[in-house]
């Protein structure tokens, strides 16, 4: 025997509901995402909870077996050494576009002081809930002041933009994931172009002109034309150069500089050059967010 | 009562979805627990239950997910309603039959989402397609049969159904 519980008429009105909606999402697509815009923050706010205790309980799972399973002085070391070394590149990228920056505004003798970013530190507290989309979703949302389109980093580099909030939660697309794309510029030969992510989950570099000199090892950083992230910012190193017969523009694989698979904690870029009044110095972001 | 089931199901599928089911992705391919939800959900309370529920678990989902809204509005409450039918409409739900409806949507969806990406050509789009959209189609087709088989070596899953 099948179900008898649900009556045609039932089975009538779930049909005219479907299509209904179908209708409404097709017809009225702005107006159905504002209706339900009210509800997001809400919603955000009450699944967070569930969110940030499995969260909080797999990272301590996560910690208490990597103790285990290896040395705590060699794991304890190793961190610190790897956060440093993540200082260190940020740092060096940063001063190598500073150096750049400062030659050929010199030669301008048109120097001009900029206001530095101002940042908010946010914990990830998953991944995307499909398999789709590379993102990562953050345990900071509109409440804390994050904004769509915003740029996340970390001290090494860039890790993606904010796509979506909700009152205490965000989702940042990758900088690995094909939907993305940030204005890079190569640091070397101050060519610029489009960096979007790629299938394999790594990055590469489109719209290079075909006269650029650029070359395998090449440091490829963000232009600060567009998007939420201020200029020299670390997006990759370039590995493969893509250069066809006849082509307009010339393409280039990159090694991301951040690894999105591993990142625990970033930064979400509130406000960028020129925008803010408060200085929050560049690699000292680390230690000065806002809480 | 089941209201409260159904919200607290729907707010401990995020974190599990989001935070668990990474830990045991395939090929960094995990399953999707809610569309295999709402189809069960369709299956054993009928379509309207399905539609609800899906519907709920989809706009929850798409909260944090990079992905359109409209396209997880639409597969999940979809999946719960097509459920919902094929539980009245067809005399015996086999494990086999629930897999591969499961499979079919969940390609039907991911191809959908691959199409509606921005920035790819056609060979990445086939690309996304045999490493993603395939995958999870069998992922999820197989995770939806081997429940449904494991409900019925334990249950009645007929009466169930009728009940």
């Amino acid at each position: 025997m099948v179900n008898s519980r649900s009556s045609s008429g039932a089975r009538r009105l779930a049909l005219a509901c479907f299509a209904l909606l179908v209708a409404a999402l097709f017809l009225l697509p702005g107006q159905i995402q504002g209706l339900l815009q009210y509800l997001d923050g809400p919603v955000g706010h009450v699944v967070r909870v569930p969110l940030e205790a499995i969260a909080s309980i797999d990272v301590g799972i996560s910690d208490r077996w990597q103790q285990y399973v290896s040395l705590q002085g060699v794991r304890e070391e190793n961190q610190q050494l790897r956060k440093d070394l993540e200082w260190l590149r940020g740092q060096n990228s940063q001063l190598r576009e500073l150096a750049v920056a400062t030659e050929r505004l010199t030669a301008l003798l048109q120097f001009k002081e900029q206001a530095l970013p101002t940042m908010v530190a946010a914990q990830v507290i998953g991944r995307d809930a499909t398999n789709r989309y590379r993102s990562i979703i953050l345990n900071k949302g509109e409440s804390d002041g994050i904004k769509p389109d915003m740029g996340v980093i970390t001290p090494a580099g860039v890790v993606g933009r904010v796509v979506k909030t909700t009152g205490a939660s965000s989702v940042v697309l990758l900088i690995t994931d094909p939907n993305n794309a940030i204005a890079g510029l190569i640091q070397r030969t101050r060519d610029e172009g489009i960096v979007e992510g790629t299938q394999q989950g790594l990055a590469q570099m489109k719209y290079i002109p075909l006269l650029s000199t650029l070359r395998d090892g090449d440091r490829v950083v963000t232009s600060g034309l567009v998007g939420g992230f201020p200029r020299g910012l670390a997006l990759g190193t370039i590995t493969h150069i893509d250069k066809q017969e006849g082509a307009l523009f010339q393409s280039a694989e990159l090694m991301p500089e951040v690894d999105v698979s591993r990142v625990e904690e970033v930064l979400v870029i509130q406000a960028s050059y020129g925008q803010s009044t408060k200085a929050v110095g560049g690699m000292d972001l680390p230690g000065k967010p806002s809480p | 009562m089941k209201f409260l089931f159904y919200l607290m199901f729907v707010l401990l599928l995020v974190p599990l979805q989001t935070t668990v089911l990474p830990h045991v992705s395939v090929w960094n391919i995990k399953p999707d627990v809610g569309l295999v939800a709402a189809a069960f959900i369709g299956l054993f309370a009928g379509e309207m239950e399905g539609l609800l529920v899906g519907l709920a678990i989809g706009w929850v989902l798409s909260l944090f997910s990079a992905g359109e809204f409209w396209l997880s509005l639409l597969t999940y409450g979809g999946v719960g309603l097509l459920a919902g039918f094929l539980g009245r409409q067809v005399s015996q739900v086999t494990s086999i039959s629930l897999g591969v409806g499961l499979l079919l949507v969940s390609s039907v969806s991911g191809l959908l989402a691959v199409a509606n990406f921005k920035n790819l050509d056609m060979p990445q789009m086939w690309g996304m397609v045999e490493s993603i959209v395939l995958p999870q189609a069998c992922f999820d087709g197989a995770v939806g049969a081997g429940l449904y088989w494991l409900l019925s070596q334990r249950f009645d899953v007929t009466r169930l159904r009728a009940e």
